[in-house]
């Protein structure tokens, strides 16, 4: 989707090989080894790929010698797609927060997704309001949550994760408050329900409604903004270097308190689409167990996003989302029970600090990441 | 040229001469003796808006619950101020209640070989992040993050999709009821108390506790000073999980015979606000285990207060998310008066 | 103050480097230094810049390995292995700028990483008694011992760090233009501290461009060019013309100014221009089609100047004019709206998106130019710009692709320059063009500055390089301790340039 070559989105080259040196030049199998490792290393999206095949191959395998409770094949994955809408878009808000640098990372995401939750809720589910005008609201507050951030961390200098903590507890707090802790789950609410549901698309593979709604349009715009707009390249400018942005008659302070406050409208329209998946307006939609902050931000980083700033792009992203939640989707049938579900919380961790670990050797032995 | 005599200081010199007395600048920050102040006002308020705030009944379950928090902040504000965090230290406690509470319904360990136990396995939880974080040449924050979600699946092993019943009182000498207090004194926090007060002693007056101040300032400049800049990181992520072994046993001791497997969740966030409440700069360099206590009391201070004013619980969230923007922000205010004087 | 002179003749030599040499690559820094100092005086150590006098304090200091030569040290062969080595010799280096830790106290930083310590605590009273001698010493307030180092000035961090210097025991000081950073009030502090030293024993190397303090504080000179020293010289029997010439050598600068720039109203003007302490009182008129360069030593008040046309510095007097018209630059962004193009002093943190293409680097500064209705990315545009200008400015690069950091340094500044060229510039101001670069990329960047000043651009560029201001200049303008002190047509002599920067008083104006 992305993995064209784009110069604005981090599509240099690596430094330490300014020339375009191809495998062709050199002669011997090693060689040709040495420039696929070195591929597989620098570049995240080819990572990402090379260990989707591996776990996709590996559970199709298992379904064929009859391992696995279910069948893994085009139904299960098209269903297990499910999970995938609120873990890429929050995901992508990330990207969004982390790419803009100065140590921007955003822990409230959860906390607005409740939040945010509870007034679509409440202006849906008791208030009457039809359905777009109420999702409208919800994607305008949730891009109030983020400004509030973004008003913190880039006009009156506050630590982004501080900031971000700080705000996780208020917002979440609020959630619980607003509704004295009820859930809304009116009629109107309910039947929100058919946006969780799974229409046909090819044969028998069937993908979640809010998938094709919500994720793919928010998809396809943040890769518009970061890779084809003015402010996407400013993003990325004040990531990489926001001293030099400055210098180069960049708004600094403008460009990443939008990037907060899209975070945030990101996280709005994710609430309503936990809404619907629950038919229930909850106030710990986002905050649940380990919130959905932490997954989102896993997921960033191991799509590539570098921490500090400067380095990300869509298509790692969403690589990482759907390898995290297909291999979950395996685990599933493989293990059965609480172990199963047990045995996510492992590969997600393991595969975190073992692409980061990656990275670290990467730029030690080949200078730069993509 | 001796120390005795000290030859009288010139001009705006900032404190009085040295040799004699202090050797460092005042013991108490400002963020502390405002928290001090907060924290005071907060209990004669309450004290006045219902009576019951000031018994024993309410102050000693309000201790007690913030020992937990007080150790395991301790331990992460030698982190931060190294310039790491850790956001791993819910799951380390998940991990560590597990193994404590089953040894003690399993196999009827006591008091001490259980303490020592789950301390010991908080410690080896610790290594790992510590290991990662000095020698992986990743940032802390992704590698915590990471072995969050790791201890969490071994602690939900160790627990084995159920909660943990019957667990004998072994810890109650750390728990709310009258075994827990010597002359009204809860245990847990007396402990708390002198764990502090060795922190307070190690960070302030020893060469290595010094040095991560040094390390979080700058840790290449700190490496050319002759500073052992790995080991000491990887210390500060062992002292942690060993506190949080330790308070993993608190908040055993502080509930009842049943161990939930949700023990231990989100409070990495509760202590990361007691150290940036207690002034500990989150970019490193800077803080110290006072104003952490400070800051872990003010918190459930907050959250005890909000409970007997019969206001909704959750409502202590929304206290402690703004104290934290208030205490950055008086830092931020400060820092920038400081650099424009 | 000729009371600090040693006579000289009488003290044995502490420290002997001979027949020294270095090279980097093929580039070689040092061909034949030699420097001799004496116990317990102060020796000065000069020469413009690329002469060689970095290299000799990098191997003094056990930073860097000699290809030849030998290092004495009281008359016996030293081996300065590394810094270690250095320390354990007793020579201490203070660089320009201190390596403190803010939040520490003074004591900490002077005994950082060599705690005394007794039953496993830090021995605060051992150490702020040795602490409290250091800072009588250098004549600091011994209360200082226990203040973070935050609550001090520059110039007081700095006698910290020459504290912590002598804390090893020191026999020889090295140091690095510690009066470049300096008001004219701390400068006579520090000689103070100096002079102290001296007394106790210690031999001092002194490192400085203002050539007028080293006759209140040097006892000899030793004087480098090109790599080679060019001779020692007891101050007594030098002047600073004497000794401006000593460093520039014969050979003149080729000027590539003109004498013929069209007389026009001036598209750029400085009037009464102050900022705080740095600079008091400029007068600037800069006419299109013209260079203007104004050179000083660091310190002297330029980069101040090119603060506040960038935008970055607010003047405490007087006033900015563009095209005629009263403007002030509130911010970079600012300063480009009104037509001024910038380049940074420091090319690395204020110039370069590192790990971006060549595209995106040139880019990000043009991004409403290269925008359609200012939020689309013209793409095929912002290719096309970026290949111009590699064609433009000669950038060797493979295509606009390649990352910067992976660049010379000075086709790195070359496509930092490039930014500014998209539109051009009304007012084009350059901060030290070619710091970093290489000679070949030097003389392509005089070549194209020139050619956008023929294209009717008005160029300030602001230089402690001399031969680049000379080099470059239709005007030169000379700035010392915030002052214009001179002004020079085209094709002006090193001497007359350097002796006027560097504090000759009295005629130096052309």
């Amino acid at each position: 989707m992305s993995t064209s070559t784009q110069h604005g989105e981090s599509g240099a080259r690596a430094p330490g090989r300014p020339e375009g040196r191809g495998p062709s030049r050199g002669g011997g199998l090693a060689r040709v080894g040495s420039t696929v490792l070195r591929a597989v290393l620098t570049q995240r999206v080819l990572l990402l790929v090379v260990l989707l095949v591996l776990v996709l191959g590996f559970f199709l395998n298992l379904s064929a010698r009859n391992y696995l409770a279910a069948p893994f094949d085009g139904r299960y994955l098209g269903l297990a797609l499910i999970n995938l809408p609120p873990l890429v878009m929050l995901a992508l808000a990330e990207l969004l927060v982390i790419t803009s640098g100065r140590g921007g990372i955003d822990l409230s995401v959860g906390a607005i997704v409740s939040l945010t939750g509870m007034v679509f809720g409440l202006a849906h589910g008791q208030w009457g309001w039809p359905l777009v005008p109420a999702v409208l609201l919800a994607a305008a507050f949730g891009a109030l949550c983020g400004a509030v951030n973004g008003g913190l961390v880039a006009y009156l200098g506050f630590p982004p994760l501080i900031t971000t903590l700080a705000t996780y507890y208020a917002f979440s707090s609020l959630a619980i408050v607003i509704t004295s802790q009820q859930p809304i789950s009116t009629a109107p609410i309910q039947d929100l329900y058919v946006l969780a549901r799974a229409v046909p698309v090819v044969g028998d593979v069937a993908l979640p409604l809010s998938l094709l709604v919500f994720l793919l349009p928010t998809v396809v715009v943040v890769w518009l903004l970061l890779a084809r707009t003015a402010w996407g390249r400013r993003v990325y400018a004040i990531g990489t270097n926001d001293v030099a942005a400055e210098w180069s008659g960049i708004d600094v302070r403008r460009t990443r308190f939008l990037a907060f406050t899209a975070a945030g409208l990101i996280s709005g329209l994710v609430a309503v689409v936990t809404t619907a998946q629950f038919a229930s307006a909850r106030p710990d939609a986002g905050t649940a167990g380990n919130g959905l902050a932490l997954p989102a931000i896993t997921i960033a980083v191991l799509g590539g996003v570098a921490i500090t700033g400067g380095i990300g792009r869509v298509s790692g992203v969403v690589l990482a989302a759907l390898l995290v939640v297909w291999l979950n989707a395996g685990i599933l049938l493989a293990v059965a029970g609480n172990t199963g579900t047990q045995l996510q919380l492992l590969a997600l961790g393991a595969v975190l600090v073992a692409a980061a670990l990656l990275n670290g050797l990467a730029v030690r032995r080949y200078g730069a990441v993509t | 040229m001796s120390a005795a005599a000290p030859a009288p200081p010139r001009g705006s010199a900032p404190r009085r001469a040295a040799g004699g007395g202090r050797v460092l600048p005042f013991p108490v920050t400002g963020q502390e003796l405002v928290l001090v102040g907060v924290v005071a006002v907060l209990w004669v308020v309450l004290g006045l808006a219902t009576p019951a705030f000031l018994s024993s009944g309410s102050i000693v379950p309000l201790l007690v619950a913030t020992a937990p928090i007080a150790l395991i902040g301790i331990g992460v504000t030698v982190v931060i101020i190294s310039g790491g965090i850790d956001v791993s230290v819910g799951s380390i406690v998940l991990v560590c209640a597990a193994v404590a509470a089953t040894a003690m319904t399993a196999s009827g360990l006591p008091l001490v070989p259980v303490l020592l136990l789950s301390v010991a396995v908080g410690g080896l939880l610790g290594l790992v992040n510590g290991v990662l974080v000095a020698y992986g040449r990743v940032h802390a924050i992704i590698i915590t993050f990471g072995t969050l979600n790791i201890f969490r699946f071994v602690g939900l092993q160790v627990f084995g999709g159920s909660t943990i019943d019957g667990i004998p009182p072994v810890l109650a000498v750390f728990g709310r009821g009258e075994a827990g207090r010597t002359l009204g004194v809860p245990h847990s926090f007396l402990l708390v108390a002198v764990v502090a007060a060795l922190a307070w002693v190690a960070l302030r007056h020893t060469a290595g506790g010094r040095h991560y101040y040094a390390i979080g300032g700058d840790a290449q400049a700190a490496r050319l000073a002759g500073i052992a800049v790995r080991p000491r990181v990887l210390l500060a992520y062992v002292l942690t999980g060993l506190l949080t072994g330790l308070a993993a046993c608190f908040v055993i001791a502080q509930g009842t015979s049943t161990l939930a497997p949700n023990v231990g969740l989100g409070l990495e966030l509760s202590a990361i606000a007691a150290v940036v409440i207690g002034g500990t700069s989150i970019t490193g360099g800077r803080g110290s285990v006072l104003g952490t206590v400070l800051g872990a009391l003010l918190v459930q201070t907050v959250a005890s207060g909000i409970i007997q004013l019969g206001w909704p619980s959750q409502l202590s969230s929304l206290f402690i998310g703004v104290f934290i923007i208030v205490a950055v922000g008086v830092d931020l205010l400060r820092q920038r008066r400081r650099r424009s004087a | 103050m000729a009371d600090a002179h040693v006579p000289q003749g009488q003290e044995p030599y502490r420290l002997e480097m001979t027949g020294i040499s270095k090279s980097f690559g093929a580039v070689r820094a040092v061909r034949s230094g030699e420097l001799r100092v004496r116990a317990g005086t102060v020796h000065a150590l000069v020469g413009e810049n690329g002469a060689g006098k970095s290299t000799m304090i990098k191997i003094l200091a056990g930073a860097e390995q000699p290809d030849t030569g030998e290092v004495r040290v009281d008359g016996r062969r030293a081996a300065v292995g590394s810094t270690a080595g250095a320390i354990d010799l007793g020579v201490a280096t203070v660089y320009q700028e201190p390596q403190l830790f803010p939040d520490l106290t003074v004591a900490e930083n002077v005994f950082l990483g060599r705690e005394v310590r007794r039953r496993g605590r830090v021995d605060w009273a051992a150490q702020n008694a040795r602490v409290v001698e250091l800072l009588e010493l250098i004549g600091l307030p011994t209360s200082y011992a226990t203040s973070p180092v935050r609550e001090l000035s520059i110039a007081e961090r700095q006698q910290v760090s020459i504290a912590k210097a002598l804390g090893g025991e020191a026999r020889i000081l090295v140091l690095d233009e510690p009066s470049a950073i300096l008001t004219d009030a701390e400068i006579e502090v520090l000689f103070t501290v100096v002079r102290r030293l001296v007394a106790t024993g210690v031999s001092v190397v002194y490192i400085s461009h203002r050539l007028d303090e080293l006759f209140t504080i040097a006892s000899e000179v030793t004087v480098m060019r090109d790599g080679e020293t060019v001779g020692s010289y007891a101050i007594e029997d030098l002047t600073v013309r004497r000794l401006v010439e000593l460093m520039v050598g014969g050979v003149p600068v080729e000027a590539t100014g003109r004498s013929d720039v069209p007389d026009a109203p001036p598209l750029l003007r400085l009037e009464g221009l102050s900022a705080g302490e740095r600079l008091t009182d400029l007068d600037l008129a800069v006419r299109p089609g013209e260079v203007l360069t104004l050179y000083g030593l660091v310190g002297c008040g330029a980069a101040e100047v090119a603060e506040v046309v960038y935008g970055v510095r607010r003047p405490t007097a007087g006033r900015v004019l563009v095209d005629g018209e009263p403007v002030q630059p509130r911010s970079p962004r600012h300063a480009r709206a009104l037509g001024i193009g910038l380049v940074p002093p420091d090319r690395k943190l204020q110039g370069s998106f590192s790990f971006q293409s060549i595209a995106f680097n040139i880019a990000a500064g043009n991004l409403p130019l290269l925008s359609r209705a200012g939020v689309w990315v013209d793409r095929a545009r912002e290719r096309r710009v970026a290949r111009e200008a590699i064609d433009r400015l000669s950038v060797k690069t493979p295509d606009e692709r390649t990352a910067i950091s992976a660049m010379s340094g000075g086709n790195a500044q070359k496509v930092v320059l490039a930014r500014q060229l998209v539109e051009r510039p009304r007012v084009l101001v350059l901060a030290e063009p070619t710091q970093g670069v290489d000679v070949g990329a030097k003389e392509e960047i005089h070549r194209i500055v020139r050619g956008i000043a023929e294209e009717g651009s008005a160029v300030l560029v602001v230089t402690t390089d001399l031969g680049e201001a000379i080099r470059l200049s239709d005007r030169l303008v000379v700035l010392r301790a915030g002052r214009a002190v001179a002004d020079f047509g085209p094709g002006a002599s090193q001497a007359d340039v350097l002796a006027a920067a560097a504090g000759e008083t009295a005629g130096a104006a052309a």
